[in-house]
């Protein structure tokens, strides 16, 4: 133990300066809830703060509920079965991903709506005339669809690799003591997969209650829609704040909830060869049955939304200049990729920290980072823009000595957005990386470290090759993430830096969605192309 | 390995700093002194080519940041004295109030500007000038209404309109402004009967934008709506056949002709407190208020011109000449928080 401390110094000093910046700008939110109510907070509880509360807790546990049940089922068929276009569903079910939620509810609704194909086909081929309210998915039902169908693939992915990698040994001997696929689904797959089930589900929860483009162009009033309205409606930052603090809370609570759920137990390997999984082949309707399901949900996150960008595509196609296209695509891939990279290096330093540090308080600091993915992205953009003014003040004096003219230097400038990004989405690349870290526990380590390696070369001699899927899916998550990303973006960018996703949106916003579907539709081609070069890699370092 | 690791992280800073300030600090260059910085609430392309235009004649440069009204005011607050901007333009006299009130923006005198605004679209203290307006108006389904059946905004609180109105949420700027306006005229209990009358004749929830509402006629859930008078002009020329369908079968009602006018609301701009570029600032409004950008607007966008020396497009021409609502723009901003919370004590989403 003593040895141990000794030896991490580097990297607890790292992992607590990584922590403390993260988690800093977020202090101004925490503060928020000791300051006293005034007239507006108490107008808000009187009124409308129950219905705000019902509606988010609703669309939470709904979707929670439904993506895990999608993606823990497609995750076990996957890892289990032998079926038709396994091969290609494996990797495929991952790109309802990379179309942004606010992107898909405007389609659907295009699709659904009194003008959209369906019920012009029914009209104009069929001359049905059906009531338009049964095509209304502007409503919370619609709402929790719309999450499901494009949030799913985090439960997915995380279970998929856990399961198909980790558990083959476990799921095996239940094979040979006799149980059926079902004991064998509930009695095992689901126990041991809680841990990736929680993480995938955690952030799919986190998502919503961050979401403010689908409740706001469907009419649902979410706790986020309370913040924005006191913030910017009432011009009230206080009560908002209150609010944001309070949805932290509430966050707080999920990841104790996790942390109780997830308990002691660990799960990690225990011989050295990771074996796949041996596949058992469906037949007959059986293995129809699994393609099916599986290209259903394809189909609903993925194939119909993109035929329908690709058809407004081709009505709009030629109104935006192809050359303008090119810089918004540069700028997409360079700030998704360099934060993406960042935060990977850093969820790898305080990841490792959590993991050889013992007490409470090493297991928790951790936690802290993730709360900035609770904060509604405009309050995190104020506060990251408050911060670095006051940083920008106090190094007025530097820039003088260069000679610049402005006093606002980083402020102004890309480091602002990036910094933004890697507080935003700092959880989902984490918690890629403790997965991955939970997976090789620390007998490897430990061997390492009898061995008389230290601990850095240990990290990047035994550690980091076993870590290899978590870092590239971790990677690709928030790659795509910030590609979709769409409030710090729109307030944090430089001057004429525009992406592809303030593209869109700003179409979106101004309800020309055909407009606002080549941009999406660039958003989605990118997305899936990382994804399918992303899955090839993992797929032959897997092997 | 230690070393590395700081190397690493030395890099990254490194890149990001130099990729950060590359192109801002190039065009610095180049321009220095000859460019305008400008935070704009409209993503309208034919604003885009309106800018260009501007930069061809002048040979200063238009540096933009479009986003959200609120969010960018938000962000010329918290970079105070320093802040980049020079000219702030938005889609609501609500917000421009607003961005006086909180000491964001500074008088401008220019005789080009009181020459081509008239002055119920200034500011009193020449802090902002409006550019561009629109009606809120009233859509009917043809075949189920006429429009002796309509009269006011306030006569659809009526029984006959029990089921049949139309609106978007209540968290849209524009239905805040709408409100706002009868705020002012009416006093705060007879805008908030308003609002709690024409709650109950809901068709259905508030759910979509405006566009959504003239299709819910179409599709029979409602026979009116209210709406803002461009979209009914984009819908008209839109690229989807079907679109265009649903807008041609509806009627446009400008409401409160006999009595105090139709809402209307404009897009404007003011020069922020602390720019740098306060001239270029100037010479863009002057620019975007002159004869040719005007006629843009309302070809392109289907605005109406501020610029009386302008006419109307074809399009707007055909809807017939209108009164509009007298009041002073800046008490929409006055009322909005006012009336945000009468729309949530009487329920409407």
């Amino acid at each position: 133990m003593q040895r141990r401390l000794a030896n991490i110094n580097i990297w607890t000093v790292a992992a607590i300066a990584i922590i403390a910046a993260l988690f800093l700008p977020n202090m101004t939110i925490v503060t928020g809830l000791f300051t006293p109510s005034n007239e507006n907070w108490e107008h808000m509880k009187e009124f409308v703060l129950w219905s705000f509360v019902k509606n988010s807790l609703i669309l939470v546990v709904a979707t929670a509920g439904s993506t895990i049940f999608i993606g823990l089922s497609l995750a076990w068929l996957i890892a289990q079965y032998q079926f038709p276009f396994r091969k290609f569903l494996k990797w495929a079910l991952i790109l309802p991903l990379s179309i942004p939620p606010f992107i898909g509810a405007y389609t659907y609704h295009g699709i659904f709506n009194y003008t959209g194909v369906i019920q012009s086909t029914l009209r104009g081929q069929f001359n049905m005339e059906l009531n338009p309210v049964y095509f209304d998915i502007m409503n919370l039902p619609g709402a929790i669809f719309i999450y499901t169908v494009f949030l799913y693939p985090y439960v997915y992915t995380i279970t998929q690799v856990f399961l198909s990698q980790q558990s083959a040994s476990l799921i095996e001997s239940t094979r040979l003591l006799g149980k059926g696929p079902w004991r064998t689904f509930f009695q095992v797959v689901v126990p041991i997969s809680r841990i990736s089930i929680i993480a995938g589900a955690s952030l799919v929860i986190l998502e919503v209650l961050n979401d403010y483009g689908v409740v706001k162009y469907y009419g649902i009033q979410t706790f986020t829609t309370a913040i924005f309205q006191s913030w910017f409606g009432l011009g009230d930052i206080e009560t908002s704040i209150k609010l944001a603090a309070s949805l932290m809370g509430f966050v707080i609570v999920i990841l104790l909830i996790e942390k109780i759920l997830r308990g002691k137990r660990q799960y990690s390997y225990s011989s050295t060869k990771v074996r796949p999984l041996p596949l058992i082949r469906l037949t007959g309707w059986k293995a129809f049955a699994a393609a099916g399901y599986g290209f259903t949900i394809l189909a609903l996150g993925f194939f119909i939304p993109v035929i329908q960008l690709i058809d407004w595509t081709i009505l709009t196609f030629g109104t935006i200049p192809l050359d303008e296209f090119m810089s918004y695509i540069k700028n997409s891939v360079f700030v998704a990729g360099i934060s993406a990279a960042t935060i990977i290096v850093f969820s790898l330093i305080v990841g490792n920290f959590a993991r050889l540090v013992h007490g409470r308080l090493a297991k928790l600091l951790p936690k802290l980072t993730v709360l900035g993915y609770s904060i509604p992205g405009a309050v995190i953009a104020v506060a990251v823009v408050t911060a670095f003014v006051a940083l920008d003040n106090f190094l007025a004096p530097l820039y003088q000595l260069v000679g610049t003219k402005s006093t606002l230097v980083l402020s102004v400038s890309l480091i602002l957005l990036v910094t933004a990004y890697i507080i935003r989405f700092f959880a989902i690349g984490y918690s890629s990386i403790e997965t991955g870290y939970d997976k090789i526990g620390t007998d490897f380590q430990d061997a390492s470290r009898l061995l008389g390696a230290g601990l850095t070369r240990t990290f990047f001699k035994v550690d980091m090759p076993m870590m290899k899927g978590a870092i590239i899916s971790g990677f690709i998550l928030v790659f795509i993430d910030v590609l979709k990303e769409i409030p710090l973006t729109l307030i944090l960018r430089p001057f004429n830096f525009d992406t592809l996703s303030t593209k869109a949106f700003q179409y979106a916003s101004d309800e020309k969605i055909m407009e606002a579907s080549q941009a999406s539709l660039l958003i989605v081609g990118i997305s899936a192309l990382a994804i399918v070069v992303f899955y090839k890699f993992l797929e032959k370092e897997l092997d | 390995m230690k070393k590395s690791l700081y190397l690493i992280l030395a890099l990254l800073l490194l890149v990001l700093a130099a990729c950060g300030n590359d192109d801002a600090a190039e065009q610095k260059d180049e321009t220095d002194g000859n460019e305008v910085n400008l935070y704009t609430a409209r993503h309208y392309d034919v604003d885009d080519e309106l800018y260009k235009k501007f930069e061809e004649e002048t040979g200063i440069k238009v540096n933009l940041i479009k986003g959200d009204a609120d969010e960018l005011l938000e962000r010329i607050k918290r970079e105070g004295d320093a802040t980049e901007a020079d000219l702030f333009l938005t889609a609501d006299a609500g917000r421009l109030y607003r961005a006086k009130e909180d000491g964001l923006l500074q008088s401008v005198t220019s005789d080009l500007l009181d020459e081509q605004i008239p002055e119920n679209y200034r500011d009193t203290d020449q802090m902002w000038y409006g550019l561009t307006k629109r009606a809120r108006v009233i859509v009917y389904n043809q075949d189920t209404v006429t429009p002796e059946e309509l009269s006011t905004y306030d006569a659809l609180t009526e029984d006959q309109w029990n089921g049949r109105v139309l609106i978007r949420s209540s968290e849209n700027i524009y239905n805040q402004s709408l409100l706002a306006s009868f705020i002012e005229i009416d006093g705060e209990e007879q805008a908030k009967e308003w609002a709690a009358g024409l709650v109950k004749n809901f068709a259905r929830d508030p759910e979509g934008g405006d566009r959504d509402q003239a299709k819910a006629i179409a599709a029979g859930i409602g026979d009116v709506a209210i709406m803002n008078s461009y979209y009914f002009g984009q819908m008209l020329n839109s690229e989807d056949a079907a679109e265009v369908e649903v807008a041609e079968n509806l009627g446009i009602y400008f409401p409160n002709q006999d009595t105090t006018g139709t809402h209307v609301n404009v897009s404007g701009a003011g020069v922020v407190k602390s720019a740098a570029n306060k001239d270029n600032a100037i010479k863009l409004l002057e620019f975007l208020s002159a004869p040719e950008a005007q006629g843009t607007f309302a070809e392109a966008n289907y605005e109406y011109p501020v610029n009386s020396a302008v006419e109307p497009s074809e399009l707007l021409k055909s809807w017939g000449e209108f009164k509009e609502q007298d009041i002073p723009l800046s008490s929409l901003g006055d009322n909005n928080a006012k009336s945000i919370l009468i729309f949530n004590e009487v329920g409407w989403k």
